[in-house]
């Protein structure tokens, strides 16, 4: 997910919605979130470049409105409803995660196991 | 080793003071406290009252010029004077008296001839100290009382005379003549003197602020002192007249606040013209003599002020100037110089900065033999502020020119309240730099014990019959030394074993706190500072100790007459057993090898004399006292001290930890800890959960924690989706697993509680997703021991699990990496060491079993309050904020993690 400034980005994303519970007076989503160009992202376990200053999912709610909807602990979350998290620091992808307005997040994401997919079936197909 | 849940040892670094309260040199402490804003207006009105200043000796001070004035400088003035006299004795008074008598009749006699004082003399007066304008300003506070003085001068010891006159900085000439000597001096302010104000000014407003401001205690001397006698009388004669004037004026010094006196002493500097312009006109009628007097005075001051501003020649010394001074030959200089450091170090990193580097710390640390007490106070003032900060540099420049054991030495000599104060304050600072504690333990520890912890704990070697015992007093001195003490206590083991065999130092701390007690006053800095240091110093009481290896096979138990002596005070007699027949049972009990049985009877060896030092830091007599201040004490340093206090000494293997924790179960301490478990403060609860562990490590305490903890324990930990109201620190959630993991071990009955309690839930989710690999493991460690529970098995399958939630997660995470094996080097994480334990061990088991079957009737009292407990509503809790979850990484600091 990393990038060379300079290079053409591709990542596999998939797209996630996700129903926020409503739990007393707060709207739930069920994970939480680490990261952010405000953290250091050396401590992040999720990613691969230790240099990414993404969003990941550090943590889900068994059985939470995002484990139901499919969200992984080290997903790292590339857009939050058309708002970009890659560039941003760790409060401000809270806050668009935690609009009280919204009853309906929809997530891009990418995560390890996507991209290797990915490639597997690219680069098969090359070969050929 | 033991699975030492984790003693606690604390380290206080912050402790430095607010240099703000040194409140009490009249002249320049002024300075001291203020701000730079306090130090411009002061020059002003320094400009303005001039006149008076020069004149007027500092310490004096007290019978300011104008009625009013007068009032507060006489409160500063006792301060710091009184003090001295007080504890010195009767010596000094005897020519006050005669001062005083003389005075009146001066006064009296004077009035009539002297008011009418021809200007000139005034003028000559001003002339020979325009010099001092300058200086006056820095000093501000000293100034104010001159008019009223003059009277003393006479009798005034030189020593005061020539502070004001030295002062000034610039002119080399003025202090040589000021210095001289009185004759010149004291002529000259005699004619000043003369000029009636004095009665007036002095009597109403001086009785009435000197008494306001000091204590009780400080009365007495204030009559005895020459000075203040005259002040007396004048009031008493002129006390009509100064009434209706009094209120206004007085008015003022209290919105500052009487303990700082310098501040006071300020505000009248700045009063006095307008007091003089307002105030003058009602009393003007009536008393038609002091009304002329203040006129004059206003009148002469005007034009002194007027000059001295316009006289371009005087300016504030600079710092090397300042510093230059403090080596000046005459006193006064250097005790004037040393308080205008001590003004311009106040909350001034910079100035420390330049002091340290132009020399002048050792310059003031040699100050401190200074016979004269003035200097040496204020030199002492200036260390401490140059002391405070987190400059350690500053720290150890005094420590380099052997500045602590001159402060001692010092504090061994002084009798004055306020240097001791200074003294300790600055001790107290410099206790906060590491390398610095074991310096203070090696220079200062019996000194410090023996001149402050003790005489105000109110601890006797020696109980006399008759009187009764004294209650600690949380003066400054006291809370400053016990700072101090607190910081160096947790400097390690050898810091500890110099602290515990002080001479009277754990038998007064001791006093200190049972008197707290006593009184129910428990929350203020003294008592925290005291029962830091217990907990500090009950560390690893079981290893350290001497003779603690007499102690250390808990299946043999010390003859009672060996296991050393218990019984601190008569009054605590009956707190425990100990009758013949009781002890009897109990050394058959022993040789049975039933030892329990007596943990949970209490028997507790007789003592056969009074225990004392630190033997009293684990005689189970402390634990009632740590459990009055869990009980009793808002303040959660204190909470969380006395709970470590129980962790420490409830941890280890030796006889006294088990006394300890039979003890906390017999004194109805459990539901105390369960209580709080619930508190507010994240380090309250930890500590708490942690001795609860320790305290658990005694099966009947074991049962009964399981029984009726679970609750509170479960409840404190994170879940995934109810986030739990508190937002407790990994630390924290670590020490509550190893707790829970504690007490299901070897305990099938406490296990099913645990699930009972819905922990199971909470347990799988922080095993599965908990970000904190600490958390996870200590939450495995627990589902595994639950899991081996096969008759649990069926009710855990019902519910819902099954083996795979009990397993230990090797998740895709990294964190999985780090679970399992020891090797993690983590001291609240004792789990797999615990298996060492011996009470884990079967043999345990069937001694507890034993022991239960003999105590069925212990038993239900014992359940009582607990049971209590839980039938208190359980606290609702608000949702967990967003943010702070721990994350993963344990080393550095860690990265924030919100849930959304």
């Amino acid at each position: 997910m990393s990038f060379m400034p300079g290079q053409p980005l591709t990542a596999v994303v998939q797209r996630i919605q996700i129903e926020k519970l409503r739990h007393g007076e707060n709207l739930i989503l069920g994970f939480s979130i680490g990261g952010g160009i405000d953290q250091d992202p050396g401590q992040n376990p999720f990613s691969d470049d230790k240099t990414d200053k993404g969003i990941y999912v550090t943590r889900i709610t068994p059985r939470g409105p995002a484990d139901v909807a499919g969200l992984r602990m080290g997903d790292k979350i590339m857009q939050v409803n058309g708002w970009d998290m890659t560039m941003v620091t760790h409060d401000r992808a809270r806050k668009r995660l935690t609009k009280k307005n919204e009853d309906v997040v929809r997530l891009l994401v990418t995560r390890r196991s996507l991209e290797e997919a990915v490639k597997q079936s690219m680069g098969s197909y090359p070969r050929q | 080793m033991m699975q030492e849940p984790q003693e606690v040892v604390e380290e206080t670094v912050t402790i430095e003071e607010d240099p703000g309260t040194p409140s009490s040199h009249v002249s320049v402490v002024t300075s001291d406290d203020g701000t730079t804003r306090r130090t411009e207006t002061k020059v002003t009105k320094m400009v303005k009252t001039v006149t008076t200043r020069t004149v007027r000796q500092v310490p004096l001070g007290p019978d300011g010029l104008p009625l009013p004035e007068g009032s507060s400088p006489l409160g500063s003035y006792t301060d710091s004077i009184d003090r001295r006299y007080m504890k010195n004795g009767g010596d000094r008074f005897i020519t006050p008296h005669a001062t005083s008598t003389l005075t009146r009749s001066y006064n009296n006699s004077y009035n009539d001839s002297y008011g009418e004082t021809p200007e000139s003399q005034y003028v000559r007066h001003y002339g020979l100290h325009d010099g001092y304008a300058d200086l006056t300003d820095n000093y501000g506070s000293l100034s104010r009382g001159v008019n009223l003085r003059p009277p003393r001068y006479p009798y005034l010891p030189n020593s005061y005379r020539p502070e004001n006159s030295y002062t000034l900085p610039v002119r080399k000439d003025d202090y040589g003549h000021v210095a001289q000597p009185q004759v010149p001096m004291g002529s000259s302010t005699v004619d000043v003197n003369r000029s009636q104000p004095e009665r007036f000014q002095a009597e109403p407003y001086g009785l009435e602020d000197d008494r306001r401001s000091l204590g009780p205690e400080e009365e007495e001397p204030y009559e005895l002192e020459p000075d203040y006698s005259t002040a007396n009388r004048r009031t008493l004669q002129g006390a009509n007249r100064g009434r209706t004037h009094r209120e206004p004026l007085r008015d003022m010094p209290r919105v500052r606040g009487y303990p700082e006196e310098a501040i006071e002493a300020e505000l009248i500097d700045e009063r006095h013209p307008y007091i003089h312009g307002i105030y003058s006109a009602p009393l003007a009628q009536p008393e038609r003599g002091s009304m002329a007097s203040l006129d004059r005075t206003g009148g002469r001051r005007s034009p002194s002020i007027d000059s001295i501003r316009k006289d371009p020649r005087w300016r504030d010394p600079d710092l090397p100037e300042v510093i230059a001074m403090l080596g000046h030959p005459i006193d006064p200089v250097k005790s004037n110089a040393a308080a205008y450091l001590q003004h311009l170090c106040y909350e001034n990193d910079k100035i420390k900065k330049d002091v340290r580097q132009l020399k002048g710390i050792p310059v003031l640390v040699g100050l401190l033999d200074h016979p004269k007490s003035e200097v040496h106070r204020k030199a002492c003032g200036a260390l401490r502020n140059i002391s405070y900060g987190k400059d350690n540099d500053n720290k150890v420049a005094i420590k380099i020119c052997d500045g602590i054991p001159a402060l001692v030495r010092l504090l061994r000599k002084t009798n004055d309240m306020e240097v001791r104060e200074l003294i300790t304050g600055t001790l107290w600072n410099l206790s906060s730099y590491e390398p610095l504690k074991m310096v203070i333990i090696n220079h200062g520890l019996q000194t410090l014990t023996n001149e402050v912890v003790i005489p105000h704990s109110g601890w006797e070697h020696e109980p006399n019959e008759d009187s009764k015992p004294r209650d600690a007093e949380w003066t400054t001195v006291f809370k400053n030394t016990s700072g101090c003490l607190r910081n160096v206590s947790s400097d390690g083991a050898e810091a500890r074993r110099r602290l515990r065999e002080c001479e009277g130092l754990v038998d007064a701390l001791l006093h200190a706190l049972q008197s707290a007690v006593g009184k129910k006053d428990m929350d203020n800095k003294s008592v925290e500072n005291c029962v830091c240091i217990m907990r500090n110093l009950s560390y690893h009481v079981h290893k350290e100790v001497p003779g603690a290896e007499r102690f250390q096979d808990p299946s043999a138990l010390q003859a009672p007459g060996s296991a050393g002596p218990q019984r601190k005070k008569k009054d605590d007699a009956g707190c425990f057993g100990g009758k013949k027949a009781k002890e009897d049972w109990f050394n058959q009990g022993r040789k049975n090898g039933e030892n329990d049985k007596n943990y949970d009877t209490l028997d507790l060896p007789k003592r056969s004399e009074p225990s004392k030092g630190f033997e009293l830091l684990y005689q189970p007599e402390v634990v009632r006292l740590y459990l009055s201040l869990l009980t009793e004490s808002q303040n959660y340093n204190t909470l969380e001290a006395a709970a470590g206090a129980l962790q420490n000494l409830s941890a280890g293997q030796w006889t006294w930890s088990n006394y300890i924790r039979a003890t906390v179960r017999k004194e109805k301490g459990l539901p105390i800890l369960v209580e709080l478990l619930r508190s507010d403060s994240d380090k309250v609860v930890r500590a708490v959960s942690i001795a609860l562990r320790n305290l658990s490590i005694d099966r009947r305490n074991k049962d009964l924690i399981g029984s009726y903890a679970m609750r509170d324990l479960v409840s404190n930990l994170p879940s995934g989706q109810q986030r739990p109201a508190k937002n407790l620190e990994e630390d924290t959630v670590v020490a509550i697993l190893n707790t829970i993991h504690e007490i299901v071990t070897d305990s099938s009955e406490n296990a099913r509680s645990l699930a009972q309690a819905q922990a199971i839930e909470k347990l799988v989710a922080i095993n599965k997703t908990s970000q904190s690999a600490r958390e996870t493991k200590a939450a495995s460690h627990v589902l595994q021991t639950v899991w081996s529970y096969k008759e649990l098995r069926n009710a855990l399958t019902k519910d819902g699990w099954n083996k795979s939630h009990f397993q230990a997660t090797m998740t895709t995470t990294p964190k999985a990496t780090k679970n399992g094996k020891p090797g993690y080097d983590d001291t609240t994480l004792p789990l797999m060491e615990k298996s060492q334990d011996g009470y884990s061990t079967i043999d345990q088991r069937e001694k507890d079993c034993k022991y239960k079957a003999v105590d069925g009737s212990v038993d239900q009292t014992e359940r009582e309050p607990l049971k209590n407990d839980t039938n208190r509503k359980h606290y609702i809790r608000s949702n967990r904020p967003a943010v702070s979850l721990v994350d993963a990484c344990d080393v550095k600091p860690q990265p924030v993690d919100s849930w959304v």
